[in-house]
């Protein structure tokens, strides 16, 4: 796909003409993710000492997660057992109850809850 | 309540600035703070970068070109940074050269480049004759770099290249002389990194990253509002909840304490922002009065009346003249004319005798008297004529009296609330049945129970019909369903209703009220993610207990220094309440009167595309520049380290890095 491109846009002057970042251009070039490049980069016998993009990553969270309504935000002292929904009052239950399925589906995702151990 | 609306602001697309002889010839720095949200370019003469656009190219697909159609396919227009005009109108087609906070895809970051540098007006042929100076995320990985150093020195040949880190580069701007201890608190996009620095010295080691940043915020925010509003929901895009993100949204100090106040009616109704969502006024069916249409009804019948009349003159004309010319070769055979001259005449009209003459004549003349007949029959009916009005389906209906009328209406509600309360039922019946311990539940397990108990030998189920009615009652529906009949019913019912008594159904007063974004918890709930990042799912701890696990890597005397000189940078950094928020949360995990202070750097944005500017002439940078001989010479990987720079680890060798495909 490159090659068609270069015939037709035009390459700026100031662009080395030979240069190809995709050497074989029949094929398209994968890059690779930021999660393959972690992956390989730990795969490494790195010195002791060496810190790398990797090492840094925040500590897991050692204070227990609130719990919020899906719905408002406010705090929820409740689930739901049917939708798993978190709610704050009567109220909000009594909209939870009518909400469609996509709609609950798309809480629980937001809140990563969506596998079925949890 | 004031409403707010949304500003919905395009990009302008950035001109080419001129490329002039001083800067072609001196070869002036190019300074470029390549951040995952924005870009900033510029020359290090500049005071201000010249280029700010989103990191952000959009490549529409190639159209998939039909077989038959020979034309050759058109390579759609790339648009690359501020060429991107409406960003939502091509948000399925936006791609960034970022994957977090780190340069992944080349390409793209090849698109960027060429834009920018084409922006900055240069025309020099087939290299770029300008030191580079780049910023890349703290502790990039080196087969990033390496990619990154063979497209600057392969693709554009620039002379040198310099890689720098954002933050390192804002404290050397925030600071006029080398700060000693610091802890860097950088808010990004994608990523929020907290770097201490101690004694003038980077610790590498004891930095942390939170993977939670401005982005995670922006598209919380989206989906909650989405969400909320399903039926806004394409209305409610990425780009407007990053608007509400900079105009409302605001760091809660307490959270909890926060929440609680939300709890009362008043808070609310005081606090809530309203934010109107553009819309379409309703068209109205028709803007025609019934008067009206009856007044062009009547119009189009007069006008084919008229031409119908016309016509009726016209073929009355058209006989006369036949008639007449009939009736002049009979008068010639009567006065007996010579014979020849006859049959030529007659052939003429296409008759062959007298006989034949005659009874033309006579067809002819009928056939006028009955146009004549219809044209005084349409003259008197002209009037009369107005056909009965249509009935559209629900117009009024005709009563004797308001009373009758009433009554009917009566009935109708009547039957309506019944189709609602049947419905009604029949959801909690279901629901009812769905769990185990209710009544209609419990009743529907025994059912099941004694079905199953049926003894083996005599069983003799379904010999009978009203034995398969057990499966009505026990089936999770409740036996019946909401039919379709009954729902054409109800609306059918809506519609008298709304025929007879239009205030009844709907209560909707302005237009516009449907349109609005009530945004009340929303705007501290979206930017308490940084804080609470479990709200998204992620184990990762929140931002201020990321400081604390930092300081706690410390010894007593540097935590003290450290938390004496708090400095917040990057995008979030704008965000209202920040400041306050970090210092409470940072006062109640340090030790009791021991000094805390916490500032936003001035210019939280550009701060790093200013630090490396100030770099960019300073007699150090020449000797911190990777030079393409020493690329060539030290491999891809290498670059030279100084004050604002990640430090250079070479990729333990063994086993080959594979970088390419």
């Amino acid at each position: 796909m490159s090659t068609e491109e270069v015939k037709t846009e035009p390459k700026p002057v100031f662009k080395v003409a030979s240069f190809q970042q995709n050497k074989n251009p029949n094929k398209k070039r994968a890059w690779k993710s930021l999660k393959q490049i972690i992956t390989s980069e730990r795969a490494l016998p790195w010195p002791e000492d060496v810190i790398h993009y990797s090492s840094i990553n925040a500590p897991p969270s050692f204070k227990p997660a609130e719990k919020f309504s899906d719905l408002s935000g406010l705090h929820a002292p409740y689930t739901d057992p049917q939708t798993r929904l978190r709610f704050a009052n009567k109220e909000e239950y009594a909209t939870l109850t009518d909400l469609p399925m996509d709609i609950t589906a798309g809480y629980l995702a937001l809140r990563g809850a969506t596998s079925i151990v949890g | 309540m004031e409403i707010l609306g949304f500003k919905d602001s395009k990009c302008v697309p950035d001109i080419v600035h001129p490329y002039t002889a001083s800067l072609r010839n001196n070869a002036v720095p190019i300074v470029i703070d390549n951040g995952s949200y924005q870009c900033r370019v510029g020359w290090a003469t500049n005071t201000e970068p010249m280029l700010l656009f989103k990191n952000l190219i959009a490549k529409p697909r190639k159209e998939r070109s039909k077989k038959d159609t020979v034309e050759v396919p058109q390579t759609p227009q790339l648009q690359v940074g501020n060429d991107i005009v409406n960003i939502e109108a091509v948000r399925f087609q936006l791609k960034t050269q970022f994957d977090r906070n780190v340069v992944t895809h080349f390409e793209a970051q090849e698109h960027l480049f060429d834009y920018s540098f084409a922006h900055l007006g240069i025309d020099t042929e087939n290299r770029v004759p300008h030191p580079i100076l780049c910023t890349e995320a703290f502790l990039n990985p080196n087969s990033s770099r390496q990619l990154m150093s063979e497209l600057l020195f392969e693709c554009y040949d620039v002379p040198g290249i310099c890689y720098g880190v954002d933050s390192l580069f804002a404290l050397g701007y925030q600071e006029s002389k080398p700060v000693d201890n610091a802890l860097l608190v950088n808010m990004g996009y994608h990523s929020c990194h907290v770097i201490p620095v101690v004694n003038g010295k980077v610790m590498y080691e004891h930095s942390r990253r939170l993977n939670t940043g401005g982005w995670h915020i922006i598209t919380f925010l989206h989906k909650i509002l989405q969400l909320k509003y399903p039926a806004h929901a394409t209305a409610i895009t990425l780009s407007r909840a990053e608007e509400l993100l900079h105009s409302i949204c605001t760091v809660a100090l307490d959270y909890r304490d926060e929440l609680n106040k939300w709890n009362d009616p008043d808070f609310y109704e005081e606090n809530i922002k309203k934010i109107q969502l553009p819309y379409a006024a309703a068209v109205a069916t028709s803007s025609l009065t019934v008067e009206q249409q009856k007044e062009r009804k009547k119009e189009l019948a007069r006008r084919l009346t008229e031409i119908n009349a016309r016509k009726r003159e016209e073929r009355l004309a058209e006989f006369q003249q036949k008639i007449n010319q009939l009736n002049e070769i009979l008068d010639m055979v009567q006065y007996g004319v010579d014979e020849d001259e006859i049959v030529e005449a007659m052939a003429e009209h296409q008759i062959k005798n007298v006989q034949d003459l005659q009874k033309n004549i006579a067809a002819l003349k009928m056939k006028i008297d009955k146009t004549l007949q219809k044209i005084q029959a349409a003259n008197n009916a002209d009037e009369v004529d107005e056909p009965p009005a249509k009935q559209s389906k629900h117009t009024k209906m005709v009563f004797e009296s308001e009373k009758a009328m009433h009554s009917f209406l009566q009935n109708i509600k009547k039957m309506r609330q019944e189709i609602l309360h049947k419905k009604l039922v029949r959801k909690q019946r279901k629901q009812d049945m769905a769990k185990r311990r209710t009544a209609a539940g419990q009743e529907r397990m025994r059912i099941i129970s004694q079905l199953a108990r049926k003894e083996k030998g005599n069983d003799d189920f379904g010999l009978r019909d009203e034995d398969w009615e057990i499966y009505k009652t026990i089936s999770k529906d409740g036996g019946d369903s909401d039919s379709e009949a009954e729902n054409e019913k109800l609306l059918e019912f809506e519609e008298i209703i709304r025929v007879h008594e239009p205030s009844e159904l709907d209560e909707i007063t302005t237009p516009g009220e449907t349109h609005q974004l009530h945004v009340g918890i929303e705007k501290i709930r979206a930017p308490e993610l940084l804080f609470k990042p479990y709200m998204l799912g992620s184990s990762d701890a929140g931002l201020s207990e990321v400081i604390g696990y930092v300081l706690s890597l410390f010894s007593y005397d540097d935590q003290l220094k450290l938390a004496g000189n708090v400095l917040v940078m990057g995008g979030l950094a704008h965000l209202k309440g920040l400041q306050k928020r970090l210092l409470a949360d940072l006062v109640s995990i340090r030790p009791f009167q021991s000094e805390v202070n916490v500032r936003i750097m001035q210019n939280p944005n550009s701060a790093a595309w200013y630090g490396a500017r100030k770099f960019a002439k300073s007699p150090e940078f020449k000797k911190s520049l990777l030079t393409k001989a020493m690329y060539e010479e030290n491999g891809p990987e290498y670059f030279k380290e100084h004050f604002a720079s990640n430090s250079f680890n070479p990729t333990p060798k063994g086993q080959p890095t594979e970088i390419d495909v």
